[in-house]
């Protein structure tokens, strides 16, 4: 067909279509190297090779006595056109000559051509080869084997890759804009958005709330406001809907994240007596220290007013109703409740300091212990291989975590 | 269809026609890998031991074929009337008295790297190139060593004979009066057993309580290639490309589309990515040190190019539909530089991972990242592989030029990687030297080599064994295609015609 094309546009007009041509052939090759290494190397003590047998069972022929046969060898050879008659000249047998492309002018720079190929194979990287390839004519292998892949495939273009990984909640502030970042880069990928918007829809509400819970962990007292804050925002999330385009650029890790905010919905859900319970406990805690509270008002109140607060957004969020641990990409995430000390001022104007339960979110930078599992369905390919060679590779990490505390 | 020169060209190109073409289907390729360079993973794997365990565990596995050998040359030998007799220990050997001894050979050459030198002069920003050769005619000394000493070892006979550091030999002479050993003649353990063809496949049918079947499928070819050398800058991956689609016979004419699909497997043997070794060069190290600005500890992740790991992985998966692969990392590939280098991690290839079985399964890979030094089985031939580190530090030892000869020289001494660890960086065996060779390999090739070079070679009992060179593809644009009946090989070239 390019032949086609060439010869009847140069036949309309000279020199307008330039091919490049692929031909492949035999060509004659002396054996004249090892002869000259023959004859060179005699000098001084380099008999090793020549003279004597090397190790007295070598068995391999000397060179001298090797035939002069030339070899053949196959050639493939991509020839401009201009190229063709002296390339042809070279091959002693030419066994085929395609055209292999055409272009306006010659080409100045011939390795532009694999620029074709890296197109071809990023636009067609949806296409799944073992079905698709067929009509290409490539040779079709039936024993090709291939497993199904358990998460999405990684994207053509390295650099969406790059910017998706990694929501560390350390850097909080940065997360926000990195995610209108990524929405340029992940649009791309298309392949790797279709199985996202389901997933997305249903996790919206819990991402939300746990990205910005995630966002005011690091405030040191953090807790009254991130329960606030986690309360506004989780009753905010049906608004903003141009959210909804970042989040699927952290799908890929979020696959996991997406086990925890399930996890956190379903506690939710059981949460209607527990709710009631700890609002009742937390009521008769309070009735408790009403008397002494009527000679300090204003601490009272504050602490008042501390507790109330704790009590809406405990009873909120009620995935502290047991302690969760969840697994994924090698850290642990989840609630747990520890004793922290609370300073009040007492109603004589002592301070006192008291140990209340409490429930924080935790984050361990660190392999997971042994006995828990991963489940095989909240984490990605890469997920469990980075867990894996995680595990295996930094064996002492616990050891390093322990100085810097429990976070 | 092929056409002398001198024909016209329309005989070859042509309008398209409407004839339909089959679809062409590959030969199958039966392959089956063995554990033998497979490093234990995790916590199991130490290196707290000394190298001297493993010089004492390859003379304890070598030394009954070595007497063998020995004893079945020298038994009859005489010399002015004296027969010679077996000593044990290297230094039993008494003056005037004709004995042999078996031993490790260690070459005492000053201009070998030295680890005490390196210390000194890692305060000196230049380095000096890396030597080519370390012989030094007038200051190396050969030695004769085992777990009871030193023997020094003198005779015209030695610079006739192939010695490295680590080589076991038997050796006849006698001790003169510098104390020194005068060496007669020498032998080696040489080649081993070889299994005959299709002896592993056979045998594991046969315990699994299958049929073992006489007739097997006829084998295609095997394409070798070497050194690809990607590098993510330099804009000459177009030999890649014609050789993938020559592959995937999309190029070319029917009867080479027809050879191409005779191609059963394609090995890939090392240095295919051309600047991703783990640890930095002395170059590169003294221009980090020059460099201002703020110093950067650890690893910095700026300087990270994804593009020569990606073209490798677009490139593996393009094939990998239609051909198997056998991937042996190279002394530029980013795993472990100590042999045996460990597979290249799935982590590096995101697309081609799929063609991949997850660790832990029995399977055997479509796309198989193995280990270098390699030993499989292909079509039922036993192929040892390297990447060309163990030869090229062999080359450096020797003062001649013919590396068959040296590969020979390795084969005949049953050692994969005989310099290693004294020039070669390796992992500290404790139990048992796994370079020594158990069994004699049909096909022995290194990759990464200057040039193509192919030969036969034969053993004592019949053992034959193909010896296959395989060219620089980077450099030279040459594959070797092995044929999988005949064992022999050829070359196929691809190469852009400059002209002239």
């Amino acid at each position: 067909m390019l032949y086609e094309f060439h010869r009847k546009q140069n036949a309309k007009k000279a020199g307008t279509v330039h091919a490049t041509y692929l031909i492949t052939g035999t060509r004659r090759v002396e054996a004249a190297p090892s002869q000259t290494n023959g004859v060179h190397s005699r000098d001084g003590e380099d008999t090793v090779m020549q003279s004597s047998p090397v190790l007295p069972s070598s068995s391999m022929p000397r060179p001298e006595e090797a035939a002069e046969e030339p070899s053949f060898i196959r050639s493939i050879m991509l020839v401009k056109e201009e190229h063709l008659d002296q390339a042809k000249r070279a091959l002693d047998t030419v066994a085929s000559i395609h055209v292999y492309s055409l272009e306006a002018n010659s080409l100045s720079d011939i390795q532009a051509l694999t620029e074709c190929n890296r197109k071809v194979a990023t636009s067609y990287s949806s296409e799944d080869p073992l079905q698709a390839w067929k009509q290409y004519g490539t040779i079709q292998n039936p024993n090709a084997r291939r497993r199904t892949r358990r998460g999405p495939p990684p994207p053509p273009a390295p650099v969406a890759k790059d910017a998706d990984v990694k929501t560390k909640p350390l850097v909080p502030t940065t997360t926000s804009k990195k995610e209108s970042d990524t929405t340029a880069d992940s649009k791309p990928p298309s392949a790797k958005q279709t199985p996202e918007p389901d997933k997305k829809g249903s996790t919206k509400p819990a991402q939300t709330k746990r990205q910005s819970s995630d966002i005011f962990k690091s405030f040191a007292k953090g807790k009254t406001k991130a329960k606030q804050e986690s309360q506004s925002s989780a009753e905010a999330t049906p608004a903003p809907e141009p959210e909804d385009e970042p989040m699927g650029g952290f799908s890929e890790d979020d696959a996991g994240d997406d086990a925890t905010a399930a996890q956190e919905d379903e506690t939710k859900v059981q949460a209607g007596p527990s709710k009631k319970d700890r609002a009742a406990e937390l009521q008769a805690m309070m009735d408790q220290e009403d008397e002494p509270m009527e000679d300090a008002p204003t601490p009272a109140e504050e602490s008042q007013d501390a507790e109330t607060a704790i009590d809406k957004p405990d009873s909120q969020k009620d995935e502290e109703s047991k302690e969760t641990v969840t697994v994924e990409n090698g850290r642990r995430r989840g609630r747990r409740r520890v004793m922290k000390k609370k300073t009040v001022k007492d109603e004589e104007g002592y301070l006192v300091t008291r140990e209340e339960p409490a429930w924080e979110s935790f984050s361990e930078d660190e392999p997971a212990p042994k006995k828990i599992k991963v489940p095989p369905a909240s984490s990605t390919n890469a997920g469990s291989k980075a867990s894996v060679g995680k595990k295996g590779g930094k064996p002492g990490q616990g050891n390093i975590m322990s100085f810097f505390g429990k976070k | 269809m092929a056409v002398e020169n001198g024909g016209t060209d329309d005989a070859l190109l042509s309008k398209p026609t409407d004839t339909e073409y089959a679809v062409l289907n590959r030969t199958p390729s039966a392959y089956n890998p063995l554990p033998t360079f497979d490093l234990p993973v995790g916590e199991r794997r130490h290196y707290q031991q000394q190298y001297a365990d493993m010089y004492f565990a390859r003379l304890a596995q070598l030394k009954p074929a070595a007497e063998q050998i020995a004893s079945e040359a020298w038994s009859d030998f005489e010399i002015a009337g004296e027969t010679p007799r077996r000593v044990d220990r290297v230094l039993d050997v008494r003056q005037g008295d004709l004995c042999w001894v078996i031993g490790t050979c260690y070459m005492e050459m000053p201009l070998k790297p030295n680890v005490l030198d390196d210390i000194g002069k890692e305060h000196w920003i230049a380095a000096p190139p890396p030597r080519v050769k370390y012989t030094d005619d007038e200051n190396d000394q050969i030695m004769l060593e085992d777990e009871s000493g030193r023997l020094r070892l003198t005779g015209g006979m030695l610079k006739e004979t192939i010695l490295v550091t680590g080589a076991i030999i038997a050796v006849i002479g006698t001790e003169n009066k510098d104390g020194e050993f005068e060496v007669l003649d020498i032998r080696v353990p040489d080649l081993p057993r070889q299994p005959p063809r299709w002896e592993r496949d056979d045998g594991d049918a046969a315990v699994k309580g299958k049929k073992v079947s006489r007739s097997r499928p006829k084998g295609g070819k095997v394409a070798i290639v070497s050194a690809l050398g990607i590098s993510g800058d330099a804009g000459d991956t177009l030999p890649l490309d014609l050789l993938m689609e020559w592959l995937l016979g999309e190029s070319t004419g029917p009867e080479d589309q027809q050879d191409a699909a005779t191609v059963s497997r394609l090995i890939i043997a090392g240095n295919s990515l051309s600047h991703a070794s783990p640890i930095p060069t002395r170059q590169e190290l003294a221009h980090a040190a020059t460099k201002k600005g703020p110093r950067k500890y650890g690893y910095d992740s700026s300087t990270w190019n994804a593009a020569p790991t990606d073209r490798l992985d677009t490139w593996l998966a393009m094939l990998l539909p239609s051909i198997p692969i056998t991937l042996l990392p190279g002394e530029s590939d980013p795993t472990a530089t100590s042999l045996p280098q460990q597979p290249i991690h799935p982590a590096m290839f995101p697309h081609s991972r799929t063609y991949m079985e997850l660790p832990g399964t029995k399977e055997v890979s479509w796309f198989d990242s193995t280990t270098n030094p390699a030993e499989f089985d292909l079509d039922g031939w036993r192929f040892l592989g390297t990447g060309g580190q163990p030869l090229d530090d062999v080359y450096k030892y020797v003062s001649g030029e013919e590396r068959l000869e040296m590969m020979e020289a390795m084969l005949r001494w049953r050692l994969t990687a005989p310099t290693a660890p004294d020039t070669l960086w390796c992992y500290p065996f404790q139990d048992g030297d796994a370079f020594v060779m158990r069994e004699c390999p049909h096909v022995y090739f290194v990759g990464n080599q200057p040039k193509f070079e192919t030969t036969v070679i034969e053993g004592p009992v019949g053992q034959i064994v193909r010896l296959v060179a395989v060219p620089k593809f980077k450099d030279t644009g040459e594959l070797v295609l092995i044929d999988m009946e005949t064992l022999s090989a050829e070359v196929i070239k691809i190469e852009i015609f400059e002209g002239g």
